[in-house]
């Protein structure tokens, strides 16, 4: 017997998603249990089943070092303060031209 | 594994900030016990309340309420099967040998499933009153329940729960705007079932209960069982039934209803598998379990049990990437 994970997609709105996990003898079979026990009132309208020792994972110490990498974001603020000291310095036909631009 | 705690008091810390333990972590033993026992409990009452259920599928008036009553019985069991998915993946038993213990009398079960439902009456009771006793508690798991497969999967049991709370609903008032006869089995239905479904939240947790320490539950058992009382003695004596409580009074400073002292004997009975069916319970439990033998072979490959435990394929080495 084999444990599948099992991810439902709500076509068109969603990414699959990780729902749970059943126990099957074979893939056919996990399709059928997967849809019996997790997708038992229109929870999703396609189904994936993985053999869960299929499943290759990574953790947080090597997923971790990209949740610092300032480098890779712009919020915007930099930009926000020095398009405010141009209009305030500057005409102001100056600062709506810039701010045609950015859009 | 993917993390792990040096002491008790890291765990702890981790539990308190609102922390999610997944089932590869290198949990302390003994919140992996007490997380275990408390999922195991649950399955094994959703697998007894499931077979009860089945009982009455021939027996349900109408058709289209017997067809409700087996989609409660296939949600029941497959809340079973998800619930001794998410257990036997803890790594402490495999799904058989919770099963075998069930049969044996070895590991428990809610309480209410310790009596026998003989009228329909009955059924519609422990639909309306037990039901909502068990997601009530359910849902105050869910909130805050720091073992993550576990929340997730209730997330989905207590939307089932629902269409079930909300049958029993359905079934009750049909049957107080029934014939004085109907009224009648649902009086009596009442005066049987109302405390076992009151004394399912339990006594008044300890001060030092670790499910409530672990943040494996949320809720004190006295607070969710107050919240079902403020709801459902209104609502019974609404319907012009009468809650069988000789000391029921209501507060008028608290503004609250009382049922008066609870006599905690008859759960301790059950905890101990000796309620008043318990026995015949359990051996129709295990009696089936030899008699859908040939539906497991027939699913089955021949080969054991594979889920002891989360083990994928590989970890990968940490290396940063730039």
């Amino acid at each position: 017997m084999n444990v599948y994970e099992v991810f439902l997609k709500k076509d068109g709105r969603e990414e699959f998603r990780h729902v749970g996990a059943i126990e099957a003898a074979t893939e056919d079979l996990a399709l059928v249990l997967a849809r019996e026990s997790y997708a038992r009132r229109a929870e999703g309208d396609l189904l994936w089943v993985v053999r869960r020792n299929h499943v290759i994972s990574a953790e947080e110490d090597f997923v971790a070092p990209n949740a610092d990498k300032p480098h890779r974001h712009h919020d915007g603020a930099a930009v926000a303060s020095r398009r405010k000291a141009a209009r305030e310095s500057s005409s102001h036909k100056v600062a709506e031209s810039a701010d045609e631009v950015t859009h | 594994m993917a993390r792990s705690w040096e002491t008790m008091q890291e765990f702890e810390a981790f539990l308190n900030e609102g922390g999610l333990v997944e089932a590869n972590d290198d949990m302390p033993d003994p919140y992996r016990q007490a997380v275990f026992t408390f999922i195991e409990m649950h399955a094994n009452s959703e697998l007894m309340g499931g077979l009860t259920e089945r009982d009455w599928i021939p027996k349900t008036p109408g058709l289209r309420h017997k067809m409700a009553v087996l989609a409660k019985t296939q949600d029941e069991i497959g809340h079973g099967h998800l619930l001794y998915m998410v257990a036997a993946d803890l790594g402490i038993k495999t799904r058989t040998q919770m099963l075998e213990d069930l049969f044996a009398g070895r590991s428990r079960f809610h309480n209410v499933f310790h009596y026998r439902a003989v009228t329909w009456g009955d059924q519609v009771a422990i639909a309306f009153l037990v039901d909502a006793a068990a997601l009530l508690s359910q849902q105050a798991v869910f909130k805050n329940c720091s073992y993550g497969p576990y929340k997730r999967i209730l997330r989905r049991i207590i939307a089932e729960e629902g269409f079930h709370m909300r049958l029993g609903e359905d079934r009750m008032m049909r049957i107080a705007e029934g014939t004085p006869r109907q009224r009648q089995m649902f009086q009596e239905s009442l005066n049987r079932w109302f405390w076992p479904a009151l004394q399912l939240f339990g006594p008044d947790s300890k001060p030092d209960d670790v499910l409530l320490r672990w943040h494996i539950k949320s809720e004190r058992n006295e607070v969710l069982r107050d919240r079902w009382v403020q709801k459902f003695v209104p609502m019974l004596t609404g319907y012009g039934f009468t809650v069988p409580a000789s000391e029921l009074r209501w507060d008028d400073e608290t503004r609250r209803w009382d049922v008066g002292p609870i006599d905690w004997a008859p759960l301790e009975r059950t905890l101990a598998q000796g309620g008043p069916d318990s026995t015949r319970r359990i051996a129709e439990a295990a009696d089936n379990w030899q008699r859908t033998a040939w539906v497991r072979a027939a699913l089955s490959d021949g080969s054991d049990t594979a889920s002891n435990g989360v083990d994928h394929a590989s970890h990968m080495a940490a290396a940063a990437p730039v």
